[in-house]
């Protein structure tokens, strides 16, 4: 039997987050209006209230403004008395008169300070919550907490042991859905808990010299399928961005249960744990409603989404904790190398589409079964970027963890008219007649082995003009080792003598969004066992082949990351590609010629590059 | 003719939500109609009420209870 384990989080917002916008419209700005204030604490309390009616502890994170509010301090002692709730500390929730009128700005997102700044809001908002409770806070957040500050809070408050630290694929798309207006570039991240390294919060640690001594949870728990694709915001454990996205009708939401029951599900994959977050700001049941959804249906998703994990609880199916209570847990249970994985399947859209998640302080990688097992995302973790962000960082926006490969942001598969997309593939030749296995639709099953986590996909039909195979491809992704092991298998063919060309190749390039960035200084090299061929990037489009290779390899130094592929049976030809200006990729491939029953094995590495 | 503002609802424009931009619409009190200040929408409330049922055709599984995730 898994453990499912729920943490429920409210913020006493005394300015929420869009309420300025929404109720003052037509009004001048003035964020200490009394009216804004009064409404923005009774929701709190009716957030409170319908948690603790449906037998669920919750984890209060004080804002800066609400540290100033009597009556929210004395809801915040009185419930953690009465029902055991956490009193936290978040870093959202900064704009108040008391912040405004201190650091004359309207910033509000912390990440996005300058180093200085961050410092100091940490120091104010911490000293101020200990002034008025008597003690530090155990748990702390925001919508990213970048390492910088993560490493500052840990060492000047060490009391910290759990945050909200970034919220899933929250990037280019959520920046794009809100009219370009929303900077929270936050992609790359793991989706359920994890322990951050000290150089990087996305980049899981991998052992307690990386840790950076707190446990991350994501900021809701969001539909791996739809928020890759979509706007992030319509499609997590929130139920006000569920009516956001319009997923409901006649004011039932099923997807709402679909997706809390799949999160459920994934302790299959991780040994028997599985998680959900629910954390919404009290902007989104704003008495004006939220764009076309009224009061009325906010609160009574709320209370839906409330009730239906109060009678998991009832039935001994899930656990509530506080942020605090989770940590610890997580650090008594999980250890830093042990994977996320979890294989999603769309409740939502009908396709029956699968994809495999996998994280570990290694990679992030995803394999699309719709795509014949393709990768179509991977961020090299054990590179352990360290990028500061904010303002007089360089670098004031962008917190996402560089990709090699994003199917979606640089086209993968299909690209118009010329040029190559970022994916990881195999393609089968037969006389002239070529076949990608991104067009063989697939499914596949999940099994554990040890420290191996293997995804063994449905054999997929390949059809030349004279000639029919059955190919049968298997993903083995082993614990601490930065590799993928990668099966393909001949298990069917119409004429057995026949042999075709199998070509595992990788597709990559380097970025954090849609755009190209510049390819030159990456390193491609080909290895083999007589002879080594090298090409330094200048767009030239230029090609290498050795036989019998040791490995074909790109060094991208950009990313300070080196991926390697290599042959783990029988002998194989290896080829490097340049790419040009109109397809700035670059492909690393390895071939081979196969028969009935017989098996090309690849691995692909991933390494930090100095 | 007065400024525009805000109706009963915060709708948002029907056209732009199907290709993933969530946009306020502002209200014509002159017209009774809503308009998008992005593109080039315009509409009644019935209007906007019915193409957003059409914003959900992507949605197949939109009402449907699933419980195995095998």
């Amino acid at each position: 039997m898994g453990k499912f384990i729920l943490n429920i989080i409210h913020r006493p917002e005394m300015v929420p987050e869009y309420a300025e916008k929404i109720t003052g419209h037509g009004k001048k700005e003035d964020i200490s209006r009394k009216s804004l204030l009064t409404e923005s604490l009774d929701i709190f309390k009716l957030q409170q209230e319908i948690a603790h009616e449906n037998g669920l502890k919750t984890t209060i994170q004080m804002t800066y403004s609400s540290l100033f509010n009597e009556e929210a301090i004395e809801l915040a002692k009185e419930h953690h008395e009465k029902y055991g709730d956490e009193i936290g500390l978040t870093l959202l929730g900064l704009p108040c008169k008391e912040f405004r009128e201190k650091y004359k700005t309207k910033d509000f997102c912390i990440w996005m300070f300058s180093p200085e700044d961050k410092k100091s809001i940490v120091n104010d908002v911490f000293e101020k919550f200990y002034e008025v409770f008597g003690f530090y806070p155990e748990s702390t957040g925001s919508y990213y907490m970048d390492a910088e500050l993560i490493n500052y809070i840990k060492e000047k408050y060490p009391t910290v042991k759990c945050a909200v630290a970034s919220c899933w694929e929250e990037g280019p798309k959520a920046y794009r859905t809100c009219n370009n207006s929303w900077y929270t570039f936050l992609d790359g991240g793991p989706w359920n808990p994890w322990i951050p390294s000290k150089q990087n919060t996305h980049a899981p640690a991998a052992n307690e010299s990386e840790d950076s001594g707190i446990v991350a949870i994501p900021h809701l728990s969001r539909d791996l399928l739809a928020c890759f694709d979509g706007n992030g915001s319509n499609f997590g454990t929130h139920p006000q961005n569920v009516l956001r996205g319009m997923i409901y009708k006649d004011g039932e939401y099923p997807y709402l249960y679909n997706l809390i029951d799949q999160y459920r599900s994934l302790e299959k994959y991780n040994n028997g744990f599985a998680y959900n977050m629910m954390f919404v700001g009290p902007g989104w049941m704003n008495k004006m409603g939220r764009w076309e959804a009224p009061y009325e249906l906010l609160v009574k998703s709320y209370r839906d989404g409330m009730a239906y994990y109060a009678s998991l609880k009832r039935k001994g199916e899930l656990v509530d904790m506080t942020m605090s209570e989770f940590a610890d847990w997580f650090r008594d249970n999980k250890s830093y190398t042990e994977p996320q994985c979890a294989l999603w399947k769309d409740i939502l859209y009908g396709s029956e589409k699968q994809l495999f998640w996998y994280a570990d302080p290694f990679m992030r990688t995803c394999v699309d079964m719709n795509q014949g097992g393709a990768l179509i995302d991977l961020r090299p973790y054990v590179a352990k970027l360290e990028r500061p962000v904010g303002i007089d960082t360089g670098n004031v926006h962008d917190a996402s963890y560089p990709y090699l490969i994003q199917s979606m942001y640089r086209a993968g598969y299909f690209t118009h008219y010329a040029g190559e997309g970022s994916i990881k593939s195999c393609k089968i030749s037969y006389k002239g007649e070529e076949v990608d296995l991104c067009l063989c639709r697939t499914k596949a099953r999940f099994t554990q082995d040890g420290k191996d986590r293997i995804l063994t996909l449905d054999p997929v039909d390949i059809e030349f003009s004279d000639l029919t195979i059955k190919l049968a491809s298997t993903f083995t992704f082993t614990e601490n080792t930065g590799e993928i092991r990668i099966s393909r298998k001949i298990t069917e063919s119409s004429n057995p003598e026949a042999k075709v060309t199998v070509n595992e190749y990788m597709t990559a390039c380097y970025g954090t969004t849609e755009y190209p960035e510049d390819m030159t200084g990456i390193r491609l090299i080909c290895k083999g066992e007589n002879e080594t061929k090298g090409i330094d990037y200048r767009y030239r489009c230029r090609e290498e082949t050795v036989e019998r290779v040791v490995f074909v390899q790109a060094v991208v130094p950009q990313v300070n990351t080196r991926v390697t592929m290599m042959p783990l049976n029988g002998e194989m030809t290896g080829y490097i590609r340049e790419g040009y200006a109109f397809s700035p990729m670059y492909t690393l491939g390895l071939t081979t010629e196969l028969s009935k029953n017989e098996e090309m094995i690849t691995c692909l590495r991933l390494e930090k590059a100095d | 003719m007065p400024q525009a503002g805000k109706g009963r609802l915060n709708y948002r424009c029907p056209s732009c939500f199907m290709r993933d931009l969530d946009i306020d619409m502002f209200y014509d009190r002159e017209k009774d109609e809503y308009y998008c200040i992005r593109c080039q929408f315009t509409g009644k409330e019935e209007d906007v009420l019915r193409l957003n049922e059409m914003c959900r055709f992507r949605y197949k599984s939109m009402m449907k209870r699933i419980t195995e995730f095998d």
